[in-house]
């Protein structure tokens, strides 16, 4: 087929030829990649730079914004947004304060507000996720004017997550939830986070108890679907929603069927140290409760022992296994529980309480 | 004077402690990651360690019970800081013998305060 190149009295030319090309463009493309590392090296040690300076100025100086040159490139930006969202999650008081001044000081908002208007979608998804690690009140009236001109879906979860460290209030919940019902649901963990965001928010204010009125007030409402209702309460239970024991109560009372809601009430309940539900929860003929349930049987009280030494002998092997197990955190009477177990008839039970045992050993 | 270690990945939190507690008269050291600050634990020998939580290469609560394991390091009061409020990590925490819990964001002057009145309680 390549006859008429291996006959041609130039065929030796054309290798030659061709060999130089690749050499040429190997060449290129190692310096290429040389430059490029030098180049992002540069740029990552400048951004460094400039997020320590920008630390150190906020430590040093009542307004730091005199100490520091005005950001002009996009690296600048990032290095001291950083620097001020990293001072912003980690403290609050004068420290903060100053951090907080200085977004405004040095234009940092101005700019990422831009970009949040930019025509590509993931420029102005990464400018509302800055502006939501700022928490500056001043952005909730702006978070919501863009959510209406938002053609993404991706920027308004991003939005929808910015404007939940803003909630301040009962009315504030409201409107976040009408957002959230606007978009298709998208993770159980994007909805806890929100819903978590929210409490931490509301807490912070002083009127925690606003969001346990949200729950008792979504806790009949059809429209809301039971999976955002299940993530509200994994929420109250990652943030412990101390005031809301009345209505996460009120939650495992109303969703008798619905082992999701059970298992999130459950693990809520416990993290405020309300174990009222457990003796039941032991019974549920859904053997998720069951096992949920088992999870904190040893931190409430040990006049249960006979309800979890009978869930030794449950059909379901990962409710034996957790029974045993929390025998073997239950001190000497679950061990001694464990070892009579060990020679039982049935073998299933022997062998979960040899192996929580064997794991108390090591 | 107290011997002060930090173990966090993030370099904010370092200057900003290292600034506060320096003013207060303090030695500070600083590690960012789990094996660094194992090994500077080792070294430093101070009197109290503030851990992070959230940490590249090691967690935190990794670093805790491989301190309170060593017998050259079982005796330094860690005082864990971190963002997870979350009470089973509380509960870990403890249960891995440290002293204190402190969730971010915190109050660097109290901070200092809480470290004073702890060191000062010890002695």
């Amino acid at each position: 087929m390549f006859d008429f190149i291996t006959e041609s009295r130039n065929f030796y030319d054309y290798i030659t030829l061709a060999v130089l090309l690749l050499v040429f463009f190997n060449t290129f493309e190692i310096l290429f990649l040389l430059y490029n590392k030098a180049r992002v090296e540069r740029s990552e040690r400048k951004r460094q730079n400039l997020k320590r300076l920008a630390s150190t100025a906020l430590i040093t100086a009542t307004n730091a914004a005199e100490l520091l040159p005005k950001p002009a490139t996009e690296d600048e930006y990032a290095a001291y947004s950083e620097a001020v969202a990293s001072v912003l999650d980690s403290f609050e008081g004068e420290i903060a304060d100053r951090a907080a001044a200085l977004i405004t000081q040095l234009g940092i908002d101005a700019h990422y507000r831009r970009l949040a208007r930019h025509r590509t979608w993931y420029k102005r998804g990464n400018a509302v996720d800055i502006l939501a690690s700022f928490r500056l009140k001043a952005n909730k009236e702006f978070f919501l004017a863009i959510f209406r001109s938002e053609t993404s879906s991706e920027v308004k979860y991003r939005i929808i997550y910015g404007l939940s460290r803003l909630v301040r209030d009962h009315g504030d919940i409201l409107v976040l939830a009408r957002l959230l019902s606007s978009l298709p649901y998208l993770t159980a963990k994007y909805t806890e986070d929100i819903f978590y965001n929210v409490i931490t928010a509301l807490k912070a204010a002083g009127r925690e108890e606003e969001f346990g009125l949200f729950m008792r007030d979504t806790m009949h409402d059809e429209s809301v679907l039971k999976m955002v209702k299940r993530d509200c309460l994994a929420a109250c239970s990652a943030a412990v929603c101390e005031k809301g024991r009345a209505t996460l109560l009120g939650y495992y009372a109303a969703f008798p069927g619905e082992p999701e809601i059970l298992i999130a009430s459950l693990r809520a309940l416990a993290g405020i140290g309300d174990f009222s539900q457990l003796p039941a929860a032991l019974k549920h003929p859904d053997w998720r409760v069951r096992l949920a349930a088992l999870k904190f049987s040893h931190l409430c009280c040990t006049d249960m022992l006979p309800e979890v030494r009978a869930m030794l002998h449950d059909p379901n092997y990962h409710v034996r296994l957790n029974a045993a197990l929390a025998f073997a955190r239950s001190g000497d009477a679950g061990r001694a529980v464990l070892r009579a177990e060990e020679s039982s008839d049935d073998r299933f039970a022997a062998a979960a309480a040899a192996y929580a045992l064997s794991q108390e050993a090591l | 004077m107290a011997k002060i270690l930090i173990i966090d990945d993030d370099e904010t939190i370092h200057l900003i402690c290292r600034a506060y507690f320096t003013k207060a008269g303090h030695t500070v050291e600083t590690a960012f990651d789990g094996p660094e600050g194992l090994e500077k634990a080792a070294a430093f020998n101070p009197d109290i360690l503030l851990l992070d939580i959230n940490m590249p290469k090691m967690s935190g609560f990794d670093v805790a019970k491989q301190l309170k394991e060593t017998e050259k390091t079982k005796h330094i009061p860690i005082f864990m800081m971190t963002s997870l409020k979350q009470a089973s990590n509380i509960q870990r925490g403890y249960g891995l013998g440290i002293e204190e819990y402190i969730t971010k964001p915190a109050n660097v002057e109290h901070l200092k305060l809480r470290i004073e009145k702890f060191l000062e309680k010890k002695k």
